[in-house]
């Protein structure tokens, strides 16, 4: 419980929203409140309506009140309640898009721009369905519960008016519902929620390992075992379900059952109070009535509670997430406004992630406008870090790396207008091919388009399309090959039409004659660019001007393609492999 | 609304039967807590003291609290049932996966073949419990009450009777009304729901084009539409529920004031009148909780006809045509493929056309062509992965296909992405042999290259890798798989898919030399585009098109003037040549 009231007491995501839209709260919470009001309120005047009749007054006239407000209360219900999941799905759906914002520059702040830490899918999976769980926290347990508190408030002091002591007794009664419940729900369910919270894990990383990589365990012959795992896995997730299922239905039982008591309690107070005159007697119904239709606005209270572990779980993930973001987010330099375009120097650059194993030590190395510079060099030997060196997205430990004299840190805002990046996977947007090439320049005009998507050959596909330039790009994008998906990605920084474009690997994953193809492509479009260009292998290397290897972090070979051919045996050697000269 | 296959699992109908009498048993407690408060009521009004009302008061309390703990009885009467079925149904699906293989998974997909055993079942369990007990309350409580209604005044149980199908009607009509405007909205509904996601994988490609902030003003009005739209079509969607509502409300009112009138004439004394009032929201009961689960029942009886339909699916039964003689493949063992062709399901060419082919003993096979020419598809079918048409013969036995236990259990294969299974790096690599020793592993470990990389792991050989724990890249998990082959020497038949397309050239060299020893002693089929290694094969396959175009040896390749050699000075983008 501790724990929990910490969470609440310093979360700011979740309970700041309720002040911060507090008005459609409010209206929220009444319509709620009516809603069970009208409920009550029918059954409560038709109680007292036939009494009343039953007493054959003269004239219709005496029952007339009620007849209205029988029908009244029977439209305002179905009403209130239309209106209410209305406005409540408004303020919830209102809040997600400030938190989906909120969240995402979040997660902005911590993505570099070249190789973000291992976010995968999942992770944003994770993110998304904390959000959903948050939306269900609202509706199911927050406007729930402080609707049932609102009746379970009314109730008590409408009773009060008359009778303290009954109200008193009304209050410890009705309290098992609304407090006594929930809380040993929570209790309860937080003890377990922890282990179901590692089986239901277990499960699914099983089963996930037993889909994908079921190829290797047939070919294995371990399927028995396999299915032996998934046994116990089933077994011990239903244990707990079932556990959790008794719970429920007797918590259930008990909660309904409190209201049974509720209503022996209201008829003997309305007999006691107005058991006594000819009128009044009427009301001895109306009171033993009342209770029925608000019984859901109290037992729903427990059902609210019953998830609160995993909001909880939510709660704390997103809190946590800012938190780790803030400590990411560095120290801002003055920015320029306008960078010029100029040639790219690395001055003594030492860069380490821990200071006894150095990725890179005193790396010297200039690119002039328009040249075109090939990095080579292992797995591992630095090639991309260097990359993130020159996009500001790492800082040196030593040294200065500079864009026209001007450094990197200062040009990291307005970085897109100066270089432009092509990677291994970039990534296409489930949106309309145009969309996708805007993303380069927003204000690019159609022609602007077209003439980008016939650089990089890419015309004619686009011309067959269903819609042309505004067919969505996940149902063309199953029929796009990788060759193509890099074409597109190549188009859109034509139309971003950078002086410096950095290439890291773009050709990983196609075979030799698309690679190539894809290559000349890229080489012919971006000809009059500084290219920088990071690859493993030496398919295309003689269209750069000038090939560099790192290795043993520093620059171990320079010069022209022709040159290192003639000089150095390693690189001959290299060339000659990838050529598949026998 | 019933799915009769319900009755054909185990210990249903005997469930089902003690479920109805319970639900009887509860109708009838639910009458006489009608009856009794209206009694202590009426009493009451009556001017009767408290002390005269105990016994319809007590009558009334205990049949309340009974018919609580009924509906507890009712859950544990079916829930043995829908454990025992669901259980069932769970370990026979991943069976059957198991069974059928990876064509299966491949048709299904991943995220669903997963999700169907999770959260399929979850709502096929939600649907044996929850929504039956809803069904059947919905088909017998109403009627005893409305039968007792109607003992007690016909005129009102006959508007309650012909109120009850003009509800469900309109419920219909609304349901319908919503159901087709969500279906016009669904695709912009999807759209912008998953809009979010897909911009968070796509982060980083916005900051390099220096989106990045800039981009929340999108997410914010993308999700403001989205608001929008949801709102929209909530309004016609929960229209039915009002409709619901707002019948089962108004007509208590309207029973209610009926029964006033007709109390003010004299026609009818309290006591019916009072227990008709109470009895009514309960008549209603039954089909608004049943309606509030309508999505629940829906959910349930779809996902139980896709795993009823992945159950019927036939086994394969003939992978045992192939009988081995030796313990594992030898120098003379022959596989002959003639004329098979192979083509994916939904697809319109044939992936695989007339393929041919003669291996022997322990040949080095090269595949060389271009992407999209079928050695992906070639090797599958050779590893029984995929089952294609033509004739097969191993050893001079025919065989339907290479699906075949023996044939399998001398196999080994290195695909493009090898799986890593959430599980301790020891784990992994010893998945094809667990019971080699941790020196074996570490001495392959050195051999594949991966001893820097080792030395970095937090636990060493215990460090969990895979989906949600460490990451790694391509070409660590291609040498993973790689170390899972060296580690198993008994099996003798090497299927490769471009084993190392993620490795830089210099230690694709360095592990070149490691690999070349594992081809001693096996039958090896190696497709790759690195053109270097087909001077150690003695085989080379060129396909294009689905089609075998060339096969020999390197040099009477390279002395034909046919298509390996155009594909080589492609590859080496000597195209002026070709």
């Amino acid at each position: 419980m501790h724990k929990y009231w910490q969470l609440i007491k310093h979360d700011h995501w979740v309970f700041p929203y309720l002040k911060q839209y507090r008005g459609l709260l409010t209206l929220v919470l009444f319509l709620g409140t009516m809603t069970f009001f009208c409920g009550g309120a029918l059954m409560f005047t038709s109680g007292y309506l036939i009494s009343r009749s039953a007493q054959r007054p003269e004239n219709i006239l005496m029952v007339y009140a009620p007849i209205v407000l029988t029908r009244a209360f029977g439209i305002g219900r179905p009403s209130f309640r239309y209106v209410e999941r209305l406005v409540s799905h408004n303020w919830v759906l209102k809040i997600v898009s400030r938190f989906r914002q909120r969240l995402y520059l979040i997660v902005e702040q911590g993505t570099k721009s070249i190789y973000a830490k291992a976010q995968t899918g999942e992770v944003f999976n994770v993110l998304a369905n904390d959000l959903f769980k948050i939306e269900n926290f609202y509706l199911r347990l927050l406007f729930p519960t402080i609707i049932g508190w609102l009746i379970y408030i009314v109730v008590t002091l409408v009773i009060g008016i008359f009778n303290p002591l009954t109200a008193l007794l009304i209050l410890l009664v009705l309290g098992l519902d609304t407090i006594m419940l929930p809380l040993i729900t929570v209790a309860v369910r937080g003890a377990r929620d922890y282990q179901q919270k590692q089986l239901e894990r277990k499960l699914y990383t099983d089963l996930t390992d037993a889909v994908m990589g079921l190829q290797d365990w047939i070919l294995s012959g371990r399927t028995d075992q396999l299915l032996t795992d998934q046994e116990t896995d089933f077994h011990n997730i239903g244990q707990l379900q079932g556990k959790n299922s008794h719970f429920e239905w007797w918590r259930a039982c008990v909660a309904e059952s409190v209201l049974g008591l509720v209503v022996i309690i209201l008829v003997v107070f309305a007999t006691h109070t107005f058991g006594q005159g000819y009128l009044s007697v009427n009301w001895i119904a109306a009171f033993g009535l009342v209770v029925f239709p608000l019984s859901d606005a109290f037992v729903s209270i427990s059902t609210g509670f019953g998830e609160w572990p995993r909001y909880a779980d939510s709660i704390k993930r997103l809190n946590q997430l800012e938190q780790t973001s803030q400590t990411d987010a560095q120290d801002e330099v003055a920015q320029i406004e306008h960078p010029q375009n100029g040639p790219i120097n690395f001055n003594q650059v030492t860069f380490y992630y821990q200071a006894d194993t150095p990725v890179l030590t005193d790396i010297n190395l200039t690119v002039q406008v328009g040249e075109h510079l090939a990095i080579l060099g292992q797995s591992g030997a630095g090639k991309t870090t260097l990359l993130k060196l020159l996009l500001g997205d790492e800082q040196p430990q030593k040294g200065m790396i500079t864009i026209a004299g001007v450094p990197v840190t200062a040009l990291s805002q307005h970085r897109a207008s100066l270089i432009s990046v092509l990677d291994q996977k970039p990534y296409l947007f489930a949106t309309t091919v145009a969309n996708n090439l805007r993303l380069g320049n927003l204000q690019a005009s159609d022609d602007v388009l077209w003439e980008a998507l016939a650089k990089v050959q890419l015309k004619e596909l686009v011309q067959q399309l269903p819609d042309g330039l505004d067919t969505p790009m996940t149902e063309a994008g199953k029929r796009f090959s990788g060759g193509e998906r890099q074409r597109f990605a190549l188009a859109r920084i034509l139309i971003q039409d950078t002086p410096i474009v950095i290439l890291d690997e773009p050709t990983v994953g196609l075979d030799p004659i698309t690679e190539l193809a894809v290559l000349k492509t890229i080489f012919t479009s971006l000809t009059d660019k500084t290219i920088i260009w990071v690859t493993h292998h030496l398919t295309g290397v003689d269209l750069a001007d000038e090939v560099i290897f790192i290795d043993q972090q520093g620059i171990s070979l320079a010069g022209t393609p022709t040159e290192l051919l003639q000089t150095s045996s390693r690189f001959a050697h290299l060339l000659a492999l990838d050529r598949g000269d026998f | 609304m019933l799915d009769a296959r319900i009755f054909k699992f185990k210990g249903a109908k005997p469930a089902l039967i003690r479920l109805l009498l319970l639900t009887l048993l509860q109708a009838l407690i639910i009458v006489v807590q009608g009856r009794y408060s209206s009694i202590m009521l009426t009493d009451l009004w009556k001017g009767h003291s408290l002390s005269l009302v105990p016994i319809p008061m007590g009558i009334f309390l205990i049949a309340f609290v009974l018919r609580q703990v009924l509906t507890v009885a009712k859950n544990y009467a079916l829930a043995p049932f829908a454990d025992q079925t669901t259980g069932e149904l769970q370990q026979d699906l991943v069976k059957k996966y198991t069974e059928v293989g990876p064509s299966l998974i491949a048709k299904l997909g991943t995220g669903k073949a997963v999700s169907l055993a999770v959260e399929g079942i979850d709502q096929v369990h939600d649907y044996l419990s929850l929504v039956l007990v809803k069904l059947f309350d919905m088909s017998v409580i109403p009627w005893v009450i409305l039968a007792y209604l109607a003992y007690l005044r016909w005129e009102s149980a006959l508007f309650l009777f012909f109120i009850y199908p003009v509800i469900v009607l309109f419920m219909v009509i609304l349901g319908y009304a919503a159901q087709s405007k969500a279906d016009r909205e669904y695709d912009r509904f999807n759209r912008l729901s998953n809009h979010f996601i897909d911009t968070l994988r796509g982060l980083t490609t916005l900051k390099q084009l220096g989106l990045g902030k800039k981009y929340a003003h999108n997410i914010f009005d993308v999700s403001e539409d989205y608001r929008k739209a949801t709102l929209s079509t909530l309004k016609i969607a929960i229209l039915s529920t009002f409709a619901l509502d707002f019948f089962t409300t108004l007509s208590i009112a309207v029973i209610a004031v009926f029964l006033g009138m007709d109390l003010l004439n004299g026609t009818l004394p309290l006591l019916p009148a009072m227990t008709i009032l109470i009895l009514a929201p309960d008549y209603f009961l039954p089909i608004r909780n049943f309606a509030n689960d309508y999505h629940a029942t829906l959910n349930g009886k779809n996902s139980l006809a896709d795993i009823m339909d992945i159950l019927a699916l036939p086994e394969p039964d003939d992978q045992l045509v192939y009988q081995q003689k030796s313990p594992e493949w030898t120098q003379t063992d022959t596989l002959r493929l003639k004329n098979v062709s192979f083509t994916y399901p939904d697809a319109e060419k044939p992936a695989l056309q007339h393929i041919s082919l003669d291996l022997q003993g322990y040949q080095r096979v090269g595949l060389v062509g271009t992407s999209g020419s079928g050695k992906s598809t070639l090797l599958n079918l050779l590893g029984g992965f995929l089952i294609g048409q033509g004739a097969i013969e191993i050893n001079q036995q025919s065989v339907p296909h290479l699906a075949q236990h023996d044939w399998q259990q001398d196999l080994q294969v290195l695909p493009q992405e090898p799986y890593l299974f959430h599980d301790t790096l020891r784990h992994n690599l010893a998945f094809y042999a667990p019971t080699v020793n941790d020196d074996d592993i570490m001495a392959v470990v050195e051999q594949v290259g991966l001893a820097a990389w080792f030395k970095t792991l937090p636990a060493g050989l215990d460090t969990v890798i895979g989906e949600g724990a460490l990451q790694t890249s391509g070409g660590q998990a291609q040498r993973i798989g790689l170390a899972r082959i060296m580690l198993d020497r008994k099996r003798r038949v090497v299927l490769l898919d471009e084993p190392t397309a993620h490795l830089d050239i210099e230690t694709e060299m360095r592990l070149k030399e490691t690999m070349l020893p594992i081809f001693d002693q096996r039958l090896v089929v190696f497709a790759t585009h690195r053109l270097h290694w087909l001077a150690q094969m003695d085989w080379i396959i060129v396909m294009r098109d689905g089609m075998i175009v060339e096969q020999g040896t390197l040099s009477e390749l390279l002395q034909q003037d046919g298509y390996f050699n155009e594909l080589r000075a492609a590859m080496r983008g000597e195209e002026e040549h070709a």
